[in-house]
């Protein structure tokens, strides 16, 4: 199991340094080093978009705006910041919150943000990694052990983009609960994160 | 948009839903201006940040509609227009041409001379391959390095001997603020802010201070705005320190500390 763990990782680091060679490339316009970024990501971001859109129609729209504002924009990304798989997370997770909150009718970090609006958080790409599959799982436990009162709160906001307050008034219950809900939550799923490998 | 509590505290309560990207605008706002200049909450942060990552993974896997990548290359193609290209095809011609000048001009001499250019060029593609898995195997160590690091951090973070000792500026940088998490077992992680920078020939220098020594446990390097992200994994002959200490020191440090005291801490 350590051995396999360790392949993985090894797998992930390499995977990490190919995607930046890759991304320097697209900034030279070379269309076969997008396709291998899409290569790599298709599977874990149309998950991602799917997960959130629920329409498979929606999650292809999704992929599609992210890879042609990855391909416009590649030389607007710092490579000493974050991994790209991160900063691929953060732009399918927000284009997909966008198509949600539109169809709800509320306005979208786009309309908020004005111009800014293809810029994404920055706070939130730094350091982004992936986790490997052992850890994955751990969450996965994790999160599927944790009481639906932790759980739910937990999947709105990640998954649906609600803010907390939107979530207290989804949930009828008081937004102070729902902060606290959510933070032991999260700490749960770190915790679970940061458990030694045997 | 909510009222935004600025307050260390109710900051660092909303810590884990900023991980996440689950603060609307506001909130949000307060939080990066605060972490800015607090040590704690951003060391904090960091070891949150992955579970933002295993959120995004760990949803049920479907794989995207063959179609979907001819779209997405199709519509990438498109876009591109009048950005200057190398043709493959062009830097090849003129190779081609006098190869094909050679043949048809001096016969057998001509193919053997191009039996030698191939043999030249196919040398000169093993050389370039070569030099491709340096260069790859290169990266990846420089990868894998990146990756222990970050994961030494979470071990070091939440080992259970952790110990935490805060480090405040002295008069050489009253602005300056350190967090160190020290574990006896699995090493030491030091989050340093607002450091003024170094002169040339000079280097920050961290130690473990007991009542009958000073033990020197690396050398730190702020960025360009102050911060040291440094972790140490060989802590196994560190002292329990009565104090923390980070002086500035000439390049390549000294056995035994010379220079002004920047931070310190008790370790009480």
């Amino acid at each position: 199991m350590w051995v396999l763990a360790a392949l993985a990782a090894v797998g992930d680091a390499a995977a990490a340094e190919a995607d930046r060679g890759a991304l320097a490339r697209m900034i030279r316009g070379e269309e076969a080093a997008l396709a291998e970024i899409y290569d790599r990501h298709a599977r874990l971001l149309y998950s991602l978009a799917l997960r959130i859109v629920r329409r498979p129609s929606d999650a292809e729209d999704v992929i599609q705006e992210v890879f042609s504002q990855v391909w416009r924009q590649a030389g607007r990304y710092e490579l000493s910041r974050g991994t790209v798989a991160g900063w691929l997370i953060v732009l399918t997770r927000s284009r997909a919150l966008d198509r949600l909150r539109r169809e709800r009718g509320e306005p979208t970090a786009a309309d908020l943000e004005g111009a800014s609006s293809s810029v994404v958080d920055p706070g939130l790409t730094v350091d982004l990694q992936l986790v490997d599959a052992e850890q994955a799982a751990r969450v996965r436990a994790a999160l599927l052990a944790l009481p639906d009162a932790q759980r739910v709160p937990l999947e709105l906001a990640y998954y649906e983009g609600l803010s907390q307050s939107a979530i207290a008034a989804r949930l009828e219950t008081p937004l102070g609960t729902i902060k606290t809900r959510m933070r032991q939550a999260l700490l749960r799923l770190r915790d679970a994160l940061a458990e030694q490998k045997r | 948009m909510t009222t935004a509590d600025t307050s260390h505290d109710a900051v660092r309560e909303q810590l884990p839903a900023y991980a996440i990207g689950a603060l609307d605008g506001g909130e949000r706002a307060a939080v990066e201006s605060h972490l800015r200049g607090c040590v704690t909450c951003a060391a904090e942060l960091a070891t949150m940040r992955p579970v933002a990552s295993a959120l995004a993974q760990i949803v049920p896997q479907h794989d995207p509609p063959a179609a979907l990548r001819a779209r997405v290359l199709a519509a990438a193609a498109a876009r591109e227009s009048a950005a200057p290209r190398r043709s493959p095809a062009a830097s090849s011609a003129p190779w081609l041409a006098a190869a094909a000048l050679l043949v048809v001009s001096i016969g057998l001499a001509g193919y053997a001379s191009s039996l030698r250019q191939r043999v030249g060029r196919l040398e000169q593609q093993l050389a370039a391959a070569l030099l491709r898995v340096e260069d790859g195997e290169r990266r990846v160590n420089v990868a894998l390095r990146a990756a222990d690091d970050s994961r030494n951090t979470l071990s070091i973070v939440a080992a259970p001997d952790v110990r935490r000792i805060d480090l405040s500026g002295q008069r050489a940088a009253p602005a300056a603020a350190a967090r160190a998490f020290w574990s006896p077992s699995r090493g030491v992680v030091l989050v340093a802010a607002n450091l003024p920078a170094l002169p040339p020939g000079r280097t920050y220098q961290l130690w473990f201070v007991t009542a009958d020594a000073k033990v020197n446990v690396g050398l730190l390097k702020p960025d360009p705005t102050g911060r040291v992200d440094a972790i140490v994994t060989n802590a196994a002959n560190l002292p329990t320190p009565a104090a923390v200490a980070v002086t500035q020191e000439p390049e390549g440090g000294v056995p035994q500390p010379t220079g002004d005291m920047y931070l310190v801490g008790s370790a009480h």
